[in-house]
């Protein structure tokens, strides 16, 4: 499928060093979202999470472990694998600011794209969204509520995306052209650590920009050509080694096992 | 006329040619899709003019400014408030829970009396009356228990329960009070707070600054500052927690020790420099001296010279602060605390930037409460105790305000005991929790949102700091009623007048106490002080800490986790997600030990198993995880809840059931670690 770019990408850095897997960026993007809750959440193959967070480690013994937080939304890839496969165009990406889409009302709920999705970003809704009497109430008028049989993951807020521009379109400013901090999803706003640094990958006077340039910023499975969107920042080598699916015994230069 | 091959394929081929050239499939199918997403039972939003207003979230164990978002006058979401010095724009996991938290099933929807096993709705007038008669009746045989010890609406229930004449005002465990009490041992007097944004150098001996201790966010702003400027964090710990995660360096230390690390530090320091001005430095000399490098290893399990850089790295740094603390946020013993505050002195670090900060108590204004410094002193778990020992008269009325006594106190048994022997148990709960549960009447309290709320200096706060919060809400969304106004009714129609009409009328007075605008405190502006109390502190009372439960071969090192919830609230309806196949699985706990304990256990990962403990025994099972040291158990505090709703009951195993006690220095009780039994299920 056809690659394109774009003039804005909207990216993330997170810090790993600074991850304490509190958990509050993936409840505020429970409550942004309008994900529903669940009563039991335990199995976690039936559960949504856009925002989902991992446990990494270094594998040692005590008392020399290690260990880090990785909090996992959708990466944005620059070349998605999940929109080339969907049978029905319900994932795009084609708007400026390199989101990747996710409309809804179309999706078929087929599945491939959480088969394609090498990060497991995506999320099936098994159940009807159901919130308890009275707390649909607290919904947000930003996203509409998924019905059982459709496929969603994270929009890095795309919603916030759009009433930054139409901010900046009513002020005189050029939406494509957004101040840092002009537009950042839920979870970057609440990190209690500052963990979450949001902007435009494009523009060098983002923080973002300068952080995913860093020698310590990494990409998840990078090799695998996605480009994804989300970076990671540690100075932890074992972190970074396990960013891109580190084999102890692997073979340098290339070649296929 | 017939139809013959031609014209039929002719046809076909036309109609299937045409029906793609037409929108019309197209349309329909689209059309399909969506309606086919449409149904009734799918909730619709609601558009309108979106407003955020400043409020403040108080579901952990500390307090800190928020924002919510309201859409046409309805709150949707809550935010961390970037103006609040202790959110600066973070927000703990329960905050970001709370305004769905409003509707949460087990919210307590109106006044409620028991009957026999059940209990039955009544109104407010003949709540008001039933809990004036039983107070009546009990006379000066009244207690209460708080959970709120930085709001005024304590104040006002303890200036009710005062003016019937008792002294058994207490607050639920804090490491607040275990610290306000460690700086009286040594002659002071205020809260202790700690300048995180001013240190250059930090030693947190257990406190999990960024897990559930003190002012988690403003830590976590702290700490995400002082990365910036290299600022090193050390922390000293039996587990792996938040903190240790991201800190610079962990050392991990025997459960309960961190105070015997501290007087090993103490005397480290002692013998490179020797403090001028220091009161009572020579029999505080003698008692650190017994804290030789190879008896705090021995204990602690901190090497010699793991110690010995520790030292050294305090002294070369500008501005080093240690802090106390434990995994559980709460049961820190006062003599480890008294050791940590004697290293702060030694380095000379109280009252100076990046320091221990003394800070003064707030002003009270319900003139016949108690002062929060003695309601602060006194210890609730040895009150309980004695109650149900036989050895304090059980209450005849017990007030339970913003508590959960029957859940979320060390030896629960006992603490169990003594509500049972308690004659009439009132609930202020706004939800229904297990206090609410076994309670004889309760008066549900409206939530933050729904009513004036406030909050002075929360432990941990750098500087003292008071914020207001006005009503978020035109109204409640239940028949709840605030508390404090609860009882400023019932105190006036007693006789016992507490000298204001509303809780507002207390708030608005408390504003003036401060030098404060209400009308500005009601809409977000914080009170800041700037006065630290001049003290001369007195080495030669620190208690030297004995190390907690040494005889244990096995130590349960529980640890709060505000995801999972808090002494006051269960795991909130949007929090249920948030809780990782590392903490529960199914319905089970899940603890975590190193290998080489679990296989002195003959246990392996996964393994169900029985934790037996001072008060009982629970279920859990096994997870190796490296991060614990070697004869310790980490555990989960906050679930197992049996009352609330759907979303956290039944859910793993409550800590507290299996945690004991143990008699410490001043009159309190520590039990952030206890030991434990581990036997396969």
């Amino acid at each position: 499928m056809q690659h394109m770019e774009f003039k804005v990408k909207w990216g993330m850095v997170i810090d790993l060093d600074k991850c304490t897997g509190c958990g509050a960026c993936s409840i505020a993007c429970r409550a942004e979202n309008n994900i529903p809750p669940m009563q039991d959440a335990s199995n976690k193959l039936r559960t949504t999470d856009w925002m989902n967070i991992y446990e990494l480690s270094n594998g040692k013994k005590f008392p020399d472990l290690e260990i880090a937080y990785l909090p996992r939304p959708c990466m944005q890839c620059g070349k998605p694998s999940c929109s080339t496969v969907c049978p029905v165009v319900a994932t795009t990406k084609d708007e400026e600011g390199g989101i990747v889409s996710q409309v809804y009302p179309r999706c078929i709920g087929c599945r491939y794209c959480m088969a394609a999705c090498p990060y497991h970003a995506r999320y099936f809704n098994w159940f009807d969204p159901i919130w308890p009497e009275g707390m649909e109430k607290t919904l947000t008028p930003y996203v509409s509520a998924r019905p059982r049989g459709v496929v969603e993951k994270c929009t890095f807020c795309h919603h916030r995306f759009n009433a930054a521009k139409e901010q900046a379109r009513m002020s005189g400013a050029d939406p494509l052209d957004l101040p840092e901090d002009a537009y950042i999803p839920a979870c970057a706003e609440v990190c209690p650590t500052g963990a979450i640094v949001f902007g435009n990958l494009k523009n060098p006077e983002h923080r973002v920009a300068k952080l995913a340039a860093s020698k310590y910023a990494f990409r998840l499975l990078a090799r695998l050509g996605t480009d994804p969107q989300v970076y990671y920042y540690s100075k932890r080598d074992w972190v970074r080694q396990l960013g891109d699916n580190y084999l102890q015994k692997e073979l340098k230069g290339g070649e296929h096992v | 006329m017939g139809l013959d091959r031609r014209s039929f394929i002719s046809l076909v081929a036309g109609g299937v040619v045409g029906s793609l050239a037409t929108p019309v499939v197209w349309k329909t199918l689209d059309d399909v899709s969506i309606w086919s997403q449409n149904w009734p039972w799918i909730p619709r939003l609601k558009y309108g003019e979106e407003t955020l207003l400043p409020s403040l979230c108080k579901l952990g164990t500390d307090a800190y400014g928020v924002q919510v978002k309201l859409v046409a006058g309805h709150p949707v979401a809550a935010y961390g408030n970037p103006e609040h010095p202790l959110s600066r724009g973070g927000i703990c996991p329960l905050g970001a829970a709370s305004v769905q938290l409003l509707y949460s099933p087990s919210r307590v929807r109106s006044p409620k009396k028991r009957v026999g096993n059940s209990f039955e709705d009544i109104s407010w007038e003949e709540a008001e009356a039933l809990l004036a008669e039983q107070l009546k009746s009990a006379g000066k045989d009244v207690a209460l228990v708080s959970g709120d010890d930085t709001g005024t609406a304590a104040e006002v229930l303890a200036g009710l329960v005062a003016a019937l004449g008792s002294q058994q005002a207490y607050f639920m465990p804090s490491e607040g009070a275990a610290a306000a009490a460690a700086l009286k041992l040594l002659g002071g007097d205020g809260l202790v707070g700690y300048d995180l944004e001013g240190a250059d150098y930090v030693l947190l001996l257990g406190a999990d600054a960024l897990g559930a201790w003190g002012t988690t966010l403003r830590n976590a702003k702290a700490f995400a500052d002082g990365r910036e400027r290299a600022v090193r964090v050390v922390y000293v710990g039996p587990a792996m927690t938040a903190t240790a995660a991201v800190a610079d360096a962990w050392i991990p230390c025997t459960p309960g020790t961190e105070g015997v690390v501290a007087m090993g530090l103490a005397n480290m320091i002692l013998e490179r420099r020797s403090p001028s001005k220091v009161a009572g430095l020579a029999e505080f000399r003698k008692q650190a001296a017994g804290f030789t490098p190879d008896a705090v290893a021995t204990r602690s399990g901190v090497a010699a010279e793991t110690l010995l850089g520790l030292a050294k790295e305090l002294l070369a740094a500008g501005k080093p602060l240690v802090v106390p603390g434990t995994t559980a946020a709460q049961g820190l013993a006062v003599s480890d605390a008294a050791a940590a505050l004697a290293v702060n002195v030694l380095l000379d670090r109280i009252n100076m930037p990046g320091g221990v900060m003394v800070l003064p108590w707030g002003p009270k204004v319900v003139a016949a409460a108690p002062d929060k410094k003695a309601m602060m002193g006194r210890d609730v778990v040895g009150y309980l105790a004695a109650v149900a020992a036989g050895n304090a008269p059980a209450p005849k009325v017990l007030l339970v305000h913003a508590a959960n006594p029957a859940y979320a106190l060390p030896d629960l048994k006992t603490a169990q005991t003594a509500l049972d022997k308690a004659g009439f148990v009132v609930s202020f709960s706004s939800f229904m929790d297990e206090t609410a549960a076994q309670a004889d009447l309760i008066l549900p309290d409206s939530l933050t949102y729904e009513r004036y709320d406030d909050a002075y200096t929360p432990y941990g706060s750098g500087q003292a700091n008071y914020t207001m919060a006005a009503p978020i809400l035109k109204q409640p969304l239940f028949a709840t009623k605030a508390a404090a106004d609860v009882a400023l009714g019932v105190a006036s129609k007693l006789g016992a007048d507490l000298g204001f009409a509303s809780f507002e009328d207390v708030l608005k007075a408390k504003a003036e106490a401060l030098g404060l605008d209400f009308e500005a405190a009601a809409t977000g502006s914080v009170w800041l002080g700037t006065e630290f109390a001049v003290q001369q502190l007195d080495l030669a009372k620190v208690q030297a800490p004995a190390s907690a439960a040494t005889a244990a071969d096995l130590t349960l090192v529980p640890v709060a986790n505000l995801k999972i919830g808090s002494p006051k609230v269960a795991t909130p309806p949007f929090g249920t997600n948030a809780i990782s196949p590392r903490e529960l699985q199914g319905k089970d706990m899940v603890v975590a030990m190193n290998a080489a304990t679990a296989s002195k256990l003959g246990v392996r990962a996964g393994d169900a198993v029985t934790l037996s403990g001072a008060g009982g025994e629970c279920r859990a099972r096994v997870r190796i995880f490296e991060g614990v040291v070697d004869g310790a158990v980490m555990a989960p505090l906050g679930l197992g809840h049996t009352a609330w709703d759907a979303f956290s009951r039944g859910k793993g195993a409550n800590v507290f059931q299996i945690l004991g006690t143990q008699a410490d220095v001043a009159g309190f009780t520590r039990f952030a670690t206890a030991p434990v039994g581990v036997r396969k299920a």
